[in-house]
């Protein structure tokens, strides 16, 4: 059993390339330092980020899922982030439902000169994740190949 | 054409080129890039400065309408604007840029060290270079000022730089090579040659010409004494065959030559053996025969036939022996019989013949020995050359009794070396000097008892040839001699010529020849050597016969004999001075001549044995540094050899072309001061006193020290560096502040802190120009957040402590003591300070060079006294000369992006003068056919980047590289240095095609600067450009983890893992081409809207131009003074109309300008109300702005369509301006006394136009004005200082009694503006400094007196240590320039981004400062950042020239990444049509839906923006975005969280 401070999180962020992928850019270039447990998925705008790509994430064992988009009103293709902000919403009531925190979604909202707060949500959100311990649907995928393994091993 | 290939002149160059136009780029340097290239970050971003150009690099070397003309100047520019002639110099590059494949092979292999001005001469590099890693175009380069002095000299051309160079690196067998190039007798020449490279040897002037004989001796000592390896017999190519007369130097030559080149050859040599004169006229003791026989057997072999004891007797028998060509090579060998009495006698011997037979008899024991002859008696040899050199002691060796010499000239004066004689004379012999020879005594018996002579006052040799020898009178004398040896010289010996061999003989009875040719009269007959010329020395035979040889193979090969006299290469011989400043900065020490070993004379007499040992290697290697590599270039032809794909030339001339251009934009750059000129700060003399460029050079991961701050002392990392800022900007000599040295030395302090965080930065400065678009914050988080310190002083004085290396500033500090601090002395707050740093760093400013004060001069256009460009008021890139524009620094101090900036506007002005032309030079790219891989299994090609150290310095890159290639569906993973340089692209492109790789993967940097670079180079390799994919492995994980390699390692793995896993997914995606609407919209009827608007209908682009307003002019109707008639120092006022233009005079005429241009629409009094669509195909709605009484003025109210008006535009330039801040800070609003700075330059313009009736009110006596008002303390308001210190002066000019007072904060004067600070200095306007601490405070009394203005300002004054009050009759305000509301209207509208202050945000602050994120959109004027007016103009015109890129092209791409409906899972729910924001699917009819039901949704792809909420969306899965498909995205979340790096688990 792994403890809380050995406990690696996997943070998944969907950024559209118009504003949190530019200021997550800008947090590289202003050395504005994050956990390294956040990987940026890059997607044109948050309106494309799917409910599914979501709970698919969380299925597949992310222990947070952050969906990062242009500041509200400001997004590059007009109303976007908006639909995003309703998913995020709409999940985490699945989420809560299904009995997962609802905590392990959020959505932030940056533009691309806000390298600083980009990084700072970053942390906020590992900093939660690692509160959170480990996405119970990860532990269980972990053991499932793991005893496949052991299998062809055996074999 | 475009002079200077810095970023500014690449700017202007693509800019035009986008537009249509051809563009020469013309670069003095061997690559583009300028300083740009040279810095390691840019402020105020940090963005790394080569990743940020790179690509910019790569574009302009790819750009198939930019040529490209490097080591190139302008030498002459003839003609007029719109028909420019131009003459283009270019050096010779030795380097054919053509076949240079960057390999590097010839750095690796070049023996000369230079000093590397690119790194600012903080380390060495070779001769042969490259300016750096990332350069285009991606060539070496060789560094050649010419041939060298001693090559010169040599009659051979011996390149005795080259095998020098080469010793001093101990590569004795390619010195061998490099010697024998020229002359195949090295070590024959190592010992008996003459040396005239040695009397021409640069090194001469500064102590001793370089033994280069010896060191020559010294390669041949070292090669000779291991096994010999005989040389490969050479081809034979040619039937011909070659007969020549005589084995000796000139003739050996020759044939080696001959064979070499593939003819037969047959040398005829008389004597039993080959060499010559070196054979048998020089002694042993001087040439060992061994050596000789050595060196003819290496000619031997190559498959020369040697016929000796064969004296040839006809040349006709030769012919008929099937000869083709002869040359006769006989050389001069008879020695020459005094004609006096008694020469005849016995005991009377001659030199030639005297030293033949003692060489003869080692040869063959029964030959007659001289020995008897000479052995225990008295020899007089007659004669004072070397020749009577080697007749005397040789006879010394034969143990003579004693040995004399006697001779015509006096001892000084005789022509044997000094050397020789020196020897001579310690071996015993004894000169008898000025003599005359009357007879030979005879002794009785016919044998020679001596020489009567007399004393010589005089000779001389008259006109034809004879001697005429004034004698003393009575002085006739004999000395006495058992024998006597005449050496007065030698002739040819030809007796074997009969009269009618058709060969003519000169009268000096040599063989008369073509000097050039060395043909005779008769034909295939040639003569060389000493045959033709008389005596001379081995290194003139072997000269001759090269010559002679290439004439022969002419003559067999029918070509000329001789061609057009060809240019001789320029002799680099380095002036005196040109050696002392080198010795001065320590590149050269002074040394003698290493001394060559010798044996001492009484050892030496006794036998044949060699004198001079020879150096050691050590000697030579001591002797070899003393060498000053006057050619840069060695020509040692190691390169040459070591090159791959023979792209060097040694021998490449310098190369003169006219081209015809339209219109030339300067942009040739600045020069850092020389502060070594400034020697208070011991640059040059102080080891750790360095420039900011060199720090900047210090500082980056390319640099000398790899990126780690080292000191140059003693490499250590300095723990305390001192900045001291304005070294060569507002000085005695620099009227002007440079501007970006505030910015770098912060950035430089900051990025010190990022590389040695426990450093302490203590910057010495005037005043911290923080001027620009978020220089101000960043000054701020410097200090606050990294706690760099910064003192507002000059320092007193600097020195060095020996001991340390450290160095002590001593400086005032002021202000800085607290109240009722100790010891403080309450009426003083200034103390004299010293402290020490390790390292002190001079931040140099900026000046124009010489030669490009000389371009300017050349080219004809106005220069100030201190070489910057002048340029035409309220046209500010035009020059004096029209169609000649200058941007960058050469016109005033200035950063990257207002060079930019500048260059975008200058292409625009350029563009605005040729558009007739427009399209008709250029080329379109062209890219292979696309390869069909969508039935292909992926094969992903994988590029790590190292960029430098910002990613492999943070973590393992070759890790993650090896992981890459074990990824499914990989093929290939390897790591590059720099993934986006020219040779990286270029080896991508080689790469994919290699490998049949259908998906390529690059981790580098960022895809929003990098993917079209890459995509490009996958398509140069018939790849769809989406088949790529990147893994931001630099912005998104070594630059946010660098404290944790391990981490970040792993991290980059999984992004890379992430990417490889999407490449599977990518697929191919096609394109269409939507027409592009050729007209653009301005929105703002200021100076910015109206020049923008105005440059492109010049360039042929219908307009729109929307004012909100009543009128044109905007801000600049408030504008009644300018800053240049009083910044411009006096001397260039030019006689241009536009001089004395008042701002209202230029507003009147650019509205009149764009009022009648047919192809602007005014729109006033209208606004935009919304926008749609796309780059290229935008539609805005334009209404009229109501007026008070509700209606739109002039249209019935009410009246929709007549209100509202629909335009379809391509492009938008955004104008919208700002206004000047009103907040009630420092009591405005309270007094009439406080006004404005536009409310106090209005009151001034009502004075100064005096004749316009009474003013409102009069001018105040006394002002105080307060810089730094409200959001200036936030952001820098750029333009206040400079404001007030205008508005001073023309207050002081209306009334020079008037006081003036003015609070600052900063005096950001920049540039040239700083002159009126300077001005207002002079004019008596009293300075305060305050600090945000503690700001002015302002009182307005209840009830003043009359006539008092009832203010009361409090200020502290510093250096007074005192609170100061004033009052003033009014108290001016600099507000600074804020964003209207119309900004934020337009980021609502058009969805552009603001920065934090409301200012538009740019795509790029450095590279892209007028574009807008968005496609199609640009900025200009005070919506952007407070600028000056003419700022305003250059950055409409540059938003124009971006825009007419777009322009330009007739269609646009469309398609690609949009959504796609599958109709067969569509139910034709509506809910993409309702989600979409811009209304673009459709329910078309006649699509088939899912079930056969009839409509089904319909996406437009020029229409669609590719957002991808319809998408996501979309309940039945029906629509794809392309390139975002549901796979594609989830295969990066299912890569990183399925396909975990496997880690070791620990047991439970």
């Amino acid at each position: 059993m792994t403890t809380t401070s050995e406990f690696e999180p996997q943070i998944v962020a969907f950024c559209c390339m118009h504003c949190a992928y530019a200021a997550a850019d800008l947090a590289g270039g202003s050395r504005c330092g994050y956990p390294p447990s956040v990987k940026i998925v890059a997607v044109p705008c948050t309106g494309r980020v799917d409910s599914l790509h979501l709970l698919k994430s969380l299925e597949d064992g992310a222990d947070g899922v952050m969906v990062a988009g242009c500041l509200s009103g400001r997004c590059h293709f007009q109303t976007g982030n908006l639909y995003a902000k309703q998913r995020v919403e709409h999940v985490r009531g699945l989420l809560k439902e299904i009995g997962l925190e609802p905590e392990r979604l959020r959505m932030i909202n940056v533009s691309a000169g806000m390298g600083v707060q980009f990084a700072e949500h970053a942390k906020e959100m590992a900093e939660a994740i690692a509160a959170l311990g480990p996405n119970p649907l990860r532990a269980r995928r972990a053991t499932a190949p793991a005893e496949v393994a052991t299998m062809e091993e055996a074999s | 054409m475009v002079v200077g290939g810095g970023i500014a002149g690449m700017q202007a160059s693509l800019d035009l080129a986008e537009a249509g136009y051809k563009v020469y780029l013309v670069e003095k340097q061997s690559a583009i890039g300028g300083h740009m290239a040279q810095l390691d970050k840019t402020f105020p971003t940090n963005d790394c400065a080569m990743c940020t150009i790179s690509p910019r690099l790569v574009e302009v070397g790819r750009h198939p309408d930019i040529e490209l003309l490097t080591d190139s100047e302008v030498v002459a520019l003839e003609g007029e604007a719109g028909d420019f002639q131009a003459r283009i110099r270019t050096r010779a590059r030795y380097v054919d840029t053509q076949k240079c494949n960057g390999c590097g092979a010839c750095a690796e292999t070049c023996p000369v060290p230079v000093p590397n001005g690119f790194n600012l001469k903080l380390d060495q590099r070779r001769a042969a270079f490259k300016l750096y890693p990332q350069a285009t175009p991606n060539a070496y380069a060789i560094e050649k000022r010419g041939v060298a002095p001693c090559r010169d000299a040599c009659p051979t051309g011996q390149r005795a730089q080259g095998y020098i160079a080469l010793i001093r690196e101990g590569r004795l067998e390619d010195a061998l090579r490099t010697i024998k190039q020229d002359n195949p007798f090295p070590a024959i020449c190592g010992r008996v040659c003459n040396r005239p490279c040695e009397a021409a040897c640069s090194r001469a002037k500064l102590d001793e010409a370089v033994n280069i004989r010896g060191l020559k001796r010294f390669v041949t000592d070292s090669v000779y004494a291991m096994p010999r390896v005989a040389p490969e017999p050479a081809p034979r190519r040619y039937d011909e065959r070659i007969a020549i007369i005589g084995a000796g130097p000139c003739g050996l030559t020759a044939a080696q030559d001959l064979c070499r080149a593939g003819y037969g050859v047959t040398v005829f040599e008389a004597l039993p053996t080959a060499g010559g004169m070196l054979r048998f006229g020089v002694p042993e003791y001087r040439l060992p025969a061994a050596i000789v026989d050595r060196e003819v057997q290496d000619i031997v072999d190559l498959g020369v036939e040697l016929r000796t004891n064969t004296p040839v007797t006809s040349l006709d028998d030769l012919f008929s022996e099937g000869f083709d060509a002869v040359l006769i090579a006989a050389g001069a060998q008879e020695g020459i019989r005094l004609g006096i009495p008694g020469a005849d006698l016995d005991g009377v011997l001659i030199n030639t013949r005297f030293l033949r037979d003692v060489r003869l008899a080692e040869l063959d024991a029964a030959a007659a020995n001289p020995r008897s002859e000479i052995e225990g008696r008295r020899v007089l040899v007659i004669g004072g050359g070397d020749v009577a050199m080697d007749v005397a002691r040789t006879a010394v060796r034969l143990d003579a009794a004693e040995v004399h010499m006697a001779c015509l000239e006096r001892r000084e004066a005789m022509p044997a070396s000094q050397h020789e004689i020196r020897e001579a004379l310690e071996e015993g012999v004894q000169i008898h000097d000025a003599r005359s020879f009357l007879r030979v005594v005879d002794d009785g018996n016919g044998r020679a008892a001596g020489v009567e002579c007399q004393r010589v006052e005089h000779f001389e040799f008259a006109a034809d040839g004879r001697l005429n020898v004034q004698t003393e009178a009575d002085s006739e004398h004999v000395l006495p001699a058992d024998v006597v040896i005449f050496s007065v010289g030698q002739r040819v010996g030809l007796a074997f010529l009969p009269e009618d061999a058709g060969v003519e003989l000169a009268r000096n009875r040599s063989v008369a020849t073509d000097p050039q040719t060395t043909a005779t009269g008769r034909a295939g007959v040639f003569a060389a050597g000493d045959s033709t010329s008389g005596t001379a020395f081995v290194i003139d035979a072997v000269a001759s016969g090269h010559r002679s040889a290439k004439a022969i193979e002419r003559y067999l090969r029918g070509e000329p004999m001789s061609d057009a006299p060809e240019e001789k290469p320029p002799v680099a011989e380095p002036s005196r001075s040109e050696i002392e400043d080198r010795v001065e900065r320590g590149e050269i020490a002074r040394a003698p001549r290493v001394p060559m070993p010798e044996r001492q004379a009484g050892e030496r007499r006794g036998d044949f044995g060699e004198i001079e040992a020879g150096y050691t290697e050590e000697q030579a290697r001591a002797e070899a540094a003393r060498c000053l590599s006057c050619g840069v270039c060695s020509e040692c032809m190691s390169c040459v050899h070591a090159c791959g794909v023979a792209a060097i030339d040694l021998d490449m001339p310098d190369a003169t072309r006219d081209v015809e251009v339209g219109a030339v934009i300067l942009a040739p750059g600045f020069e850092a001061y020389r502060a070594e000129l400034s020697e208070e700060y011991g640059l040059g003399r102080y080891a750790n006193v360095i420039t900011s460029l060199q720090y900047e050079r210090l500082l980056s991961a390319s640099g000398p020290t790899a990126g780690h701050v080292r000191r140059p002392s003693d490499g250590a990392t300095p723990k305390k560096v001192a900045f001291l800022q304005c070294v060569g900007s507002r000085d005695a000599s620099h009227d002007y502040c440079s501007t970006v040295c505030c910015m770098y030395a912060a950035k430089q302090a900051v990025m010190t802190l990022e590389h040695e965080p426990d450093t302490r930065v203590h910057v010495f400065m005037m005043d911290m120009r923080a001027f620009g678009k978020n220089f101000e914050s960043y000054y701020q988080r410097a200090r606050e957040r990294d706690g760099i310190e910064y003192t507002r002083c000059r320092i007193s004085a600097l020195k060095e402590r020996p001991a340390s290396g450290n160095l002590a500033l001593q400086y005032v500090e002021s202000g800085a003591v607290p109240d009722g601090a100790e010891g403080a002395q309450p009426s003083c707050g200034v103390r004299v300070r010293e402290e020490e740093f390790d390292l002190v760093v001079l931040s140099v400013g900026m000046e124009i060079s010489e030669s490009v004060k000389d371009l300017g001069r050349r080219l004809g256009v106005q220069l100030d006294e201190h070489g910057f460009c002048h340029t035409v008021r309220f046209d500010p890139l035009q020059t004096s000369r029209r169609g000649i524009y200058a941007i960058g620094p050469f016109r005033e101090p200035r950063d990257i992006s207002e060079s930019i900036v500048e260059a975008s506007g200058a292409a625009a002005a350029a563009g605005g003068l040729l558009t007739r032309s427009r399209d008709s030079l250029t080329h379109e790219t062209v890219y292979p056919p696309e390869r069909d891989v969508r039935d292909e299994e992926p094969r992903t090609a994988v590029f790590v980047c190292r960029c430098g150290s910002n990613i492999g310095g943070y973590l393992d890159v070759t890790e993650v590289a090896k992981y890459a290639k074990q990824l499914p569906g990989v093929v290939h993973a390897e790591e590059n240095m720099y993934a986006c340089s020219q040779d990286s692209i270029a080896h991508i492109t080689q790469k994919v095609k290699e490998l049949g790789a259908n998906r390529v993967v690059v981790a580098s940097c960022t895809p929003l600067t990098h993917s079209p670079l890459f995509e490009s180079s996958i398509r140069a390799a018939g790849l769809n450009p989406h088949l790529f994919e990147m893994a931001n492995i630099r912005n998104q994980c070594s630059w946010v983890h660098g404290n944790d390699w391990d981490r970040a390692t792993t991290k980059a793995k999984d992004l890379v893992r992430m990417a490889a896993a999407r490449s599977g997914e990518l697929e191919p995606l096609t394109t269409d081409q939507m027409p592009m609407t050729k007209s653009a919209l301005v929105i703002g009827g200021g100076v910015a809207g109206m020049s923008a608007a105005l440059t492109l209908a010049e360039q042929g682009f219908p307009v729109d131009l929307v004012e909100q307003g009543d009128e044109l002019g905007g801000n600049l109707r408030q504008i009644h003074f300018g800053l240049d008639d009083l910044a411009q120092p006096a001397d260039s006022a030019s006689g241009d109309g536009a001089a004395s233009k008042s701002p209202q005079e230029f507003l009147a005429d650019l509205i009149d300008r764009v009022e009648r241009e047919p192809r602007i629409a005014l729109h006033l009094r209208t606004r935009l109300a919304a926008t749609s669509g796309f780059m290229g195909n935008f539609t805005s709605i334009l209404e009229r702005v109501p007026t008070d009484g509700g209606a739109a003025d002039g249209a019935p109210a009410g009246d929709g369509a007549a209100s509202r008006q629909e335009v379809r535009h391509g492009v938008a330039i955004l104008c919208t301006g700002g206004v000047e801040y009103r907040g009630d800070e420092y009591g405005y609003g309270t007094s009439p006394n406080i006004v404005t700075g536009l409310e106090f330059e209005a009151l001034l313009a009502e004075h100064a136009a005096a004749s316009d009736g009474e003013p409102s009110r009069p001018l105040p006596k006394s002002v105080a004005m307060v810089l730094c008002v409200g959001p200036a303390e936030r952001y820098c308001g750029r333009i206040c200082c400079s404001t007030a210190l205008k508005n001073a002066l023309v207050l002081k000019r209306l009334d020079p009694t008037a006081r003036v007072t003015i609070l600052y904060r900063e005096m950001r004067s920049y540039g040239f503006k700083e002159r009126l600070h300077t001005q207002a200095r002079d004019a008596g306007v009293v300075f305060i400094h305050y600090d945000e601490a503690r700001r002015p405070e302002v009182r307005t009394l209840d009830a003043p007196a009359p006539g008092d203005s009832g203010l009361e300002i409090k200020v502290w004054e510093e250096i007074l240590g005192d609170e100061v009050t004033l009052r003033p009759d009014m108290l001016v305000l600099s507000n600074p320039v804020v964003p209207g509301q119309a900004a934020q209207e337009m980021n609502e509208r058009l969805k552009v981004q603001l920065d934090g202050n409301g200012f538009f945000l740019e795509a790029h602050a450095k590279l892209r400062p007028v574009d807008f994120a968005s496609d199609g959109l640009f900025m200009a004027g005070l919506a952007h950042y407070p600028k000056f007016v003419e700022e305003s103009i250059v950055q409409a015109q540059a938003a124009a020239a971006r825009a007419a890129t777009l322009l330009a092209h007739d269609s646009i791409t469309t398609g690609g990444r949009v959504a796609c409906v599958d109709p067969a899972l569509c139910v034709a729910c509506l809910t993409c049509v309702r989600s979409c924001a811009y209304g673009v699917p459709k329910i078309d009819g006649e699509i088939t839906g899912i079930g056969g039901i009839e409509g089904a949704a319909r996406i437009e792809p020029a229409l669609c923006q590719g957002c991808g909420l319809c998408a996501a969306a979309c309940p039945a899965g029906a629509i794809r975005l392309m390139h975002s498909t549901d796979a594609q995205v989830m295969s990066k979340v299912d890569a990183l969280l399925l396909e975990e790096v496997p880690v070791e688990v620990s047991p439970e």
